[in-house]
């Protein structure tokens, strides 16, 4: 709270790393909650970025506690709005739309029944369906502001459906004037929808990134293209038919093609104008200075435009012809189309602009279809845009399965902080908070930014409630490790098969075991069978395996979370960086121990990955294999903090690999993590590892009560005013 | 609690020990003695806890103990297993049960292999328990445990227990899963309809079944760190709980058979009553010979018994004896816990003991009724076998006034 003041006061941006379950949220909500209310002038608004639609929830729902303590304590209303944002899926009413099951579907299906120029058809024609809800909102909605108070997702919609109007547009208007807002990253990280929902946001407020730990890669993948041959041959397919409603318009309605013509040629800046309904086509970011600028005459006319799009999908789909991967800048691609198919650099940048332009101009009401067309027009906008910080890499087939063509066009970006800068630039303070945020130092890196803050907290806890340790050899000291060398050791996949048999044997109910891939843990799970480790583990527990999909995953969840519930045990072999890895917490019995067999580094073969390095260790004088610690590191602390979740929660971490034990990893490792990682644990076989874990477990099964934290890790407000307390206050105060 | 008589394993054979951390060192302020204090706090809030003398306490117990005989119980880490370990415990545990509660009854039984199998039936006779966990110990322990299938099966006995009586479940549990047939949550609820209190002790991590059913059904669940521990906690439930819900109070029959006068040369007397005869508590086994004149007659019947309390087998009569309705009285009446007190300066020796009291001693502790000041250990004992405070009995103003 202190560091977080400082912070506010400093109108920096800071970082801080807090162990889950200690009041993250909380401690957020409340201190810039109360900074508001103080200074109202300095600070007048909190966006609270999180990743999932359940954590949005959980943040509504913190918040909602406060507001009802603000209204206990001071005995008035308060005049603070908060509310929470998601997608249409997640807001729609509308009776039909809202059964839709897919993002897309919904926003097409919305965007079908709201658009415009559908409104001013239904104005002229009865017939014509539109949305009522919206229409409710559009006449009344506007006017009255929502009143103060918290909305979560579900209060929304049933103020929507009181008032009969829609709450995804209410929450987008709403916006503007709201105290908190909660939603996800992409509103404001991914420039498309950025631009589209929080550009109106005020300069003086502060932005809070939840679980940010993987913040880069989200500013990564929301600026990265990948083109595949499908997706082009779509691309055809939409041409053709904008073709023919160009030629079909032209015969009947000649006149809006013309209109269109002479608004391009005023420019860009009066295009965009129009209703911010229209606005759901997405837009990617243009520096302004080209908005400025008038549609170059080359693309002007619809037809042209057309036959422009026609060439740069052949060029493309040229390009995936090779047989071998190549690597390329954006510089030399845009040299390599103008020679080969005479485009400029100009009217590439404009493509998307002019796409959504047309889009609008045919009163085309399902853009579902389009989305193929509208990513390439996406790539050729940016790849003419940036030149720096961003590669093309063409390869021809998988690496799997190299037999097999099936070219893929990367547009990857390589600089986490071009998606990122604008937020940093223009809000006063930004927070980068999570459990697991370790090594510090290496976030301002790759994002380029100063912070005035970083720090680490630790708990303080009554009871030793994490037992962290490195399993480094088998019981017939054969090291174990997932290196390239030893991964496919018989003897190592015994150990580690010996291991997690052992820790079944001796820990209740729910293990999660993770992987450093899905290969990895396919090869280990056969070689365990033919060693019939399998069936030793299912003496003692049940066994569930998460794969790629991710309806098998969920059910595998379901089936393991009963398993632990009634009492059976289970064992879930799960991938680090998989799906159970990033959203899915084991707390209290689902996850009592977490084992980490080998150290999960990235894939390092891939281009991307290596494009990425370079491009890092030119830039940012990263060396490569910080950077793969870092991140494999990074990897390991969420997978461990997954059985954490709070104070009363206690679980086992093992980490087992001998690389582990080295002192750049073990440094890397969240400092909560490090503060119970004792030197004595750090070097054990398996043998001394299951009974450490006996041992504690039996501690941690003593009967723990409320009593037992008070004055330790639980104040009570008498003990908080205590002088002794006060003085403890002060000197971490001052030792900071 | 290692049996001596056990032949020893081989050093090498046994479990891999630490003896040097046996010696608890903490300099890191949280470890073990955060967890021994917990324990100590844990022994005086039950202490705290049997005060509230108006409560209606389950007298009259109907309790199956369920041991777990699956594979896990052959682990040493309790010496020399887990199975003999608790096996040993549970002899004095019965033995301490019918001690304390004279007139309740108790079962046992087994689970292993997926299955659960009786014992001994619900029955007062403390021999015939003993003796049957005296052959359990040649029992091999295997397969994997059911929680549902023996909770089951005790329910089944429980079921039909008059009103009056408190509904007990002891589980020994030494697994860390359970295999069932079913939704064991709906043996929880189809407990908890029948009243029915579990309490589960576990032998080597929490369970989170075990946890949820203790809460659910109103019991305990404990977790032992070792083999002191264990036998703590298995004493623990010797005493009878306080009455959970409504429990219909009512009178119950019951005989107080005479001693017959111990008559050294036992040749002189020929009453009837004191005749020789077969005592029916061994008639069933082989190596039963004739009784002397010493026993206990059933007043309604007239067989004849060698120790009391017991359940009549001819009549069905529960047979007790003055004295031990006046020991498990002692439930209804505990003396108020000793107040603690930090080291009084003109009170130099306890009590009780006479021990003097050294500066490493903090706190004493203070009877409320008499003023008295005794040290921890005598607290203790005068709470956990005296029952009575040495100072008000000794005065005799109030010893007057509590027989008043």
């Amino acid at each position: 709270m202190l560091e977080l003041k400082r912070a506010l006061d400093a109108k920096g941006h800071c970082l801080l790393e807090m162990p889950s379950g200690t009041g993250k949220t909380t401690t957020l909500l409340s201190l810039i909650v109360a900074y508001m209310k103080a200074h109202p002038l300095d600070l007048t608004k909190l966006v609270y970025c999180s990743r999932t639609v359940p954590e949005i929830e959980k943040v509504m729902e913190e918040l909602r506690k406060l507001m009802n303590y603000y209204e206990k304590e001071m005995g008035m209303e308060q005049n603070i709005l908060g509310l929470a944002l998601s997608s249409r899926k997640n807001l729609c009413i509308h009776p039909s739309v809202s059964k839709e099951r897919e993002g897309k579907v919904v926003d097409g299906r919305c965007y079908s029944l709201t658009a415009s120029f559908v409104r001013a058809r239904h104005a002229a024609d009865d017939a014509v369906p539109i949305c009522e809800f919206y229409e409710g909102f559009d006449a009344h909605g506007k006017e009255f502001p929502l009143p103060p108070g918290v909305y979560n997702l579900d209060d929304l919609k049933e103020y929507g459906q009181m008032k009969r109007w829609c709450p995804y547009f209410l929450a987008r208007h709403t916006i503007t004037h709201a105290n908190i807002v909660v939603y996800s990253y992409h509103y404001l990280l991914d420039p498309k929808i950025a631009e589209v929902v929080s550009k109106e946001i005020s300069k003086t407020s502060v932005v809070v990134f939840d679980e940010a730990h993987n913040i880069d890669n989200v500013c990564i993948d929301s600026m990265s293209v990948k083109i595949t041959k499908r997706l082009l041959d779509k691309c055809s397919n939409s041409i053709t038919i904008l073709e023919t409603t160009i030629s079909n318009m032209k015969e009947n309605d000649s006149k809006r093609l013309e209109k269109e013509y002479k608004r391009l040629v005023e420019g860009l800046r009066d295009a965009t104008i129009a209703r911010e309904t229209d606005m759901a086509l997405v837009n990617p970011v243009l520096p302004s200075e080209i908005l400025e600028e008038a549609v170059p005459g080359t693309i002007r006319t619809a037809e042209h435009f057309v036959a422009f799009l026609k060439r740069v999908v052949e060029y493309i789909k040229t390009r995936l012809r090779v047989q071998h991967v190549v690597q390329e800048s954006p510089a030399g691609f845009l040299r390599d189309i103008h020679t080969k198919v005479c485009i400029d650099r100009k009217p590439l940048r404009f493509s998307a602009e002019r796409l959504a332009s047309l889009i609008r101009t045919l009163e085309i009401s399902d853009l579902t279809d389009f989305s193929p067309l509208v990513t390439v027009s996406h790539f050729a906008t940016l790849v003419s845009t940036y030149t720096k910080g961003f590669t093309i890499i063409i390869e021809p087939f998988e690496d799997r399965a190299p037999t097999v063509s099936n070219p893929i066009l990367y547009f990857s970006c390589l600089d986490s902080s071009i998606a990122i800068k604008p937020v940093f630039n223009r809000f006063q303070t930004v927070v980068i908070t999570s459990g697991t945020l370790s090594p510090l130092d290496m976030y301002p890196k790759i994002l380029d930014f100063h912070p005035v803050i970083m720090t680490s907290f630790t708990m303080t806890l009554a009871r030793p409630c994490i037992l962290p340790m490195i399993v480094s050899k088998g019981n017939d000291q054969v090291a174990m490790s997932s290196r390239y060398e030893t991964r496919e050791d018989t003897a190592v996949i015994r150990n580690y098969g010996n291991l997690l048999v052992e820790v079944a044997a001796a820990v209740p109910d729910g293990i999660v075991c993770f992987f450093t891939s899905y290969l990895y843990l396919e090869t280990i799970v056969s070689s365990w069978y033919d060693q019939g480790i399998i069936d030793q583990l299912q003496r003692h527990k049940l066994l569930f395996i998460e794969t790629q999909d991710a309806a098998e995953t969920s059910l595998a969840l379901i089936n393991y979370i009963k398993a632990c519930d009634n009492g059976r045990g289970a064992v879930l072999l799960s991938v680090a960086r998989g799906k159970v890895s990033e959203g899915i917490d084991f707390d209290h019995h689902l996850g009592r121990a977490v084992l980490m067999f080998g150290i999960p580094y990235v894939y390092t073969q891939s281009r991307i990955l290596r494009a990425r390095l370079e491009y890092l260790r030119d830039q940012f004088q990263i060396k490569e294999n910080d950077f793969l610690t870092f991140d494999a590191m990074r990897h390991a602390a969420q997978c461990l903090g997954r059985c954490m979740r709070g104070k009363t929660d206690y679980g086992i971490m093992i980490l087992a690999d001998k690389r582990f034990s080295r002192a750049d990893k073990r440094s890397k490792l969240p400092k909560w993590i490090q503060e119970h990682l004792k030197d004595t644990n750090c070097n054990l076989s398996t043998e001394e590892c299951v009974q450490i874990c006996k041992r504690w477990l039996r501690q941690m099964a003593q009967p723990f009560s409320r009593e037992d934290q008070l004055g330790i890790s639980l104040l009570t407000l008498e003990q908080l005013q205590s002088e002794e307390m006060q003085k403890k206050i002060q000197q971490r105060a001052q030792g900071i | 609690m290692a049996d001596e008589d056990e032949t020893k394993e081989y050093r090498w054979e046994s479990g891999y020990e630490k003896t040097w951390e046996a010696i608890k060192e903490d300099d890191d302020g949280l470890l073990e003695s955060n967890v021994a204090d917990l324990v100590a706090r844990a022994k005086r809030k039950r202490a705290a806890l049997k005060d509230t003398g108006a409560i209606q306490l389950g007298m009259m117990r109907h309790l199956f103990v369920v041991v777990d005989a699956s594979a896990c119980m052959f682990l040493q880490d309790l010496k020399p297993t887990r199975f003999l370990c608790v096996l040993k415990l549970l002899e004095v545990f019965v033995h301490e049960f019918f001690d304390l509660n004279p007139i309740s009854q108790l079962g046992i039984l087994t689970t292993k292999m997926k299955r659960s199998e009786q014992i001994t039936v619900l029955a007062g006779n403390q021999k015939k328990h003993i003796e049957a966990l005296q052959q359990l110990k040649d029992l091999s322990c295997e397969g994997e445990p059911s929680l549902q299938n023996s909770l089951e099966r005790a329910m089944n006995g429980l079921k039909n227990m008059p009103a009056y009586s408190s509904r007990e479940i002891l589980v020994l549990f030494g697994s860390l899963t359970t295999c069932d047939p079913g939704d064991i949550q709906k043996t929880i609820k189809s407990l908890k309809d029948n009243n029915i209190r579990v309490s589960i002790i576990g032998l080597a991590a929490e369970v989170r079944i075990c946890q949820e059913i203790a809460k659910k059904t109103g019991g305990t669940y404990n977790v032992l760190i070792d083999d002191h521990h264990l036998k703590e906690l298995i004493l623990n439930q010797v005493q009878p709980p306080a009455v959970a819900g409504s429990m219909e109070a009512s009178l119950v029959k019951m005989g107080f058979p005479g001693a017959s006068p111990i008559v050294n040369d036992g040749t002189s007397d020929s009453s009837a009553d004191h005749a020789p005869a077969y005592c029916l508590c061994h008639i069933e086994s082989e190596t039963s010979s004739l009784m002397g004149p010493n026993g206990y007659n059933c007043p309604q019947c007239g067989s004849r018994y060698c120790e009391l309390p017991v359940e009549c087998k001819q009549c069905g009569l529960t047979l007790v004896s003055a004295p031990h309705l006046a020991r498990s009285y002692h439930h209804l009446f505990p003396i108020k816990p000793f107040i603690e007190r930090a080291q009084v300066r003109e009170t130099t020796h306890c009590f009780a003991c006479a021990k003097l009291f050294v500066e490493a001693e903090t706190n004493v502790y203070e009877c409320e009724n008499c003023n008295q000041i005794v040290c921890l250990d005598c607290d203790l004992f005068i709470r956990e076998t005296l029952h009575t405070c040495p100072g008000c009995a000794s005065d005799p103003v109030t010893a007057q006034m509590k027989t008043n």
